[in-house]
């Protein structure tokens, strides 16, 4: 497939805030910067044709999670930040790009993106099925919401009752059970 | 060579993020800035997953009426980036909960200043 | 005074900030509604909706202040959201069971509800995206920004 020059820019972008938010010496600039990278994120995923994990990264991303960052940093401190830029760390960076090089030397051995090939197009007993019977077995039409709550209901319970878990177990953690 | 970077450009879009994950959760000594480090990473591998699903020419996952196999993009792999993102957040939040209660034992968010205070216990 | 007790205590109700809640809330109330109960033919669904929600409160936490709309909202009802989320859908599974299928298998509904199997897969659908998944989200995602500006300890605030 050939690059659209907006895939392009969207991806320098994504990059570019992701440095930001690790070099950034302010935490506060750090959170920023990320809920920008989030943003970047989500409209690369409308991109490659997901919109509904474009929407929940919006939604989660940018959103909750930026204020539970800045929540968090509003209930402890806000490091003091003279410089910008924090120091490198040169023995992280070695690591970090040794990590980076060797997972970059195995894309190539992957099909390019979105060709017959990929990897989840080319099983057609799981994808086309799918699509194929979404309708006729389910009665929606958007095959993500029906594979989700039917196809696999029982992994979405365990996804939520996790979610409800996290809940109880915050409350445990911060010694707030008690119910009047 | 530059043909084929350029054919899987996301995918070494997802290569470097990894790689600036790991470096926050290594390098810095602020709790907080590893976890957004570990959030990083964790957006990567959606990414990954979401250009897995993609298939050129295609549409997103909403399906005709009738049992025909249209040309859309894989919905699995949406499904489970749907379902990774929200326990992203939830166990996100269960991270900052726990620094929240290490700040009052320990009045700093830096992790060289709280071994150094326990060292000292 | 550290930097963020300054913060704190310059915290002002900014008419900028209120108009734009008070216009924004509800439209943003209503498209988290829309995205929970659209999810079967567009894209959306009880995850994204459940979130929306939820940031309607965030918006209202932030423009009043997060101990007035805690109180507000009501650490019960969202006690009661996400503990009932988990029972409505954790009933439903063991309501198909009992019917002699699947944990979760809506086609069983066919014996009790007079309609075609896809259309009963689909109320199932439903009945799990917006009472389950929507509720458990919505009201776990509410709780969490209360109980963090909380913070530690009982006595720091209002019981959850």
């Amino acid at each position: 497939m050939s690059v659209s020059l907006v895939e392009v820019s969207l991806a320098a972008f994504v990059i570019l805030a992701a440095i930001g938010t690790a070099i950034f010496r302010d935490v506060m600039a750090a959170i920023v910067v990320f809920a920008a990278y989030s943003l970047g994120m989500a409209v690369l995923y409308t991109l490659m044709l997901a919109p509904d994990v474009a929407m929940t990264e919006a939604a989660i991303g940018a959103g909750v999670t930026t204020i539970l960052l800045i929540v968090t940093i509003a209930k402890t401190n806000r490091s003091s930040a003279e410089e910008l830029i924090e120091v490198i760390h040169w023995p992280a960076v070695v690591v970090a790009g040794t990590f980076t090089a060797v997972v970059a030397w195995t894309v190539f051995e992957f099909p390019t993106i979105g060709s017959d090939e990929a990897i989840a197009w080319s099983n057609p007993s799981v994808t086309q099925h799918y699509l194929t019977y979404t309708y006729v077995e389910t009665g929606v039409t958007n095959a993500v919401t029906a594979v989700l709550a039917a196809y696999r209901g029982f992994d979405t319970f365990g996804e939520a009752v996790v979610v409800f878990a996290v809940g109880v177990a915050v409350l445990v953690v911060l010694d707030r059970e008690v119910f009047t | 060579m530059i043909e084929a970077v350029a054919d899987r450009l996301l995918y070494f879009v997802v290569a470097v993020l990894l790689g600036i994950g790991l470096y926050m959760t290594v390098a810095s000594p602020n709790l907080v800035k590893k976890v957004i480090g570990v959030n990083l990473m964790q957006t990567a591998v959606f990414l990954l997953f979401v250009t897995l699903a993609f298939v050129e020419g295609g549409s997103a996952p909403v399906v005709s009426q009738e049992a025909v196999a249209g040309r859309h993009a894989s919905p699995l792999p949406h499904v489970i980036v749907l379902t990774a993102i929200v326990v992203g957040v939830a166990v996100t939040a269960l991270a900052l909960v726990l620094i929240i209660r290490l700040y009052v034992g320990f009045e700093s968010l830096r992790e060289d200043v709280i071994q150094e205070v326990r060292r000292n216990d | 005074m550290s930097e963020s007790e300054r913060v704190r205590q310059e915290y002002t109700q900014s008419p900028i900030i209120l108009t734009t809640a008070r216009i924004l809330a509800p439209f943003v109330l209503t498209y988290g509604l829309f995205i929970t109960f659209h999810g079967a033919d567009s894209p959306g669904g009880g995850f994204q909706g459940g979130v929306i929600i939820a940031t309607t409160v965030y918006l209202l936490a932030f423009t009043f202040g997060v101990e007035p709309t805690s109180t507000w909202v009501g650490h019960r009802s969202m006690a009661i959201l996400a503990a009932g989320g988990v029972i409505i859908f954790t009933g439903i599974g063991f309501a198909t069971m009992a019917l002699g299928g699947n944990f979760l298998e809506y086609a069983e509904f066919v014996a009790i509800l007079d309609l075609p199997e896809n259309e009963v897969v689909k109320w199932g659908m439903e009945a799990v995206e917006i009472g389950g998944i929507a509720a458990i989200i919505a009201g776990v995602v509410m709780a969490l920004v209360f109980l963090t500006a909380g913070g530690y300890g009982p006595e720091r605030g209002e019981e959850p």
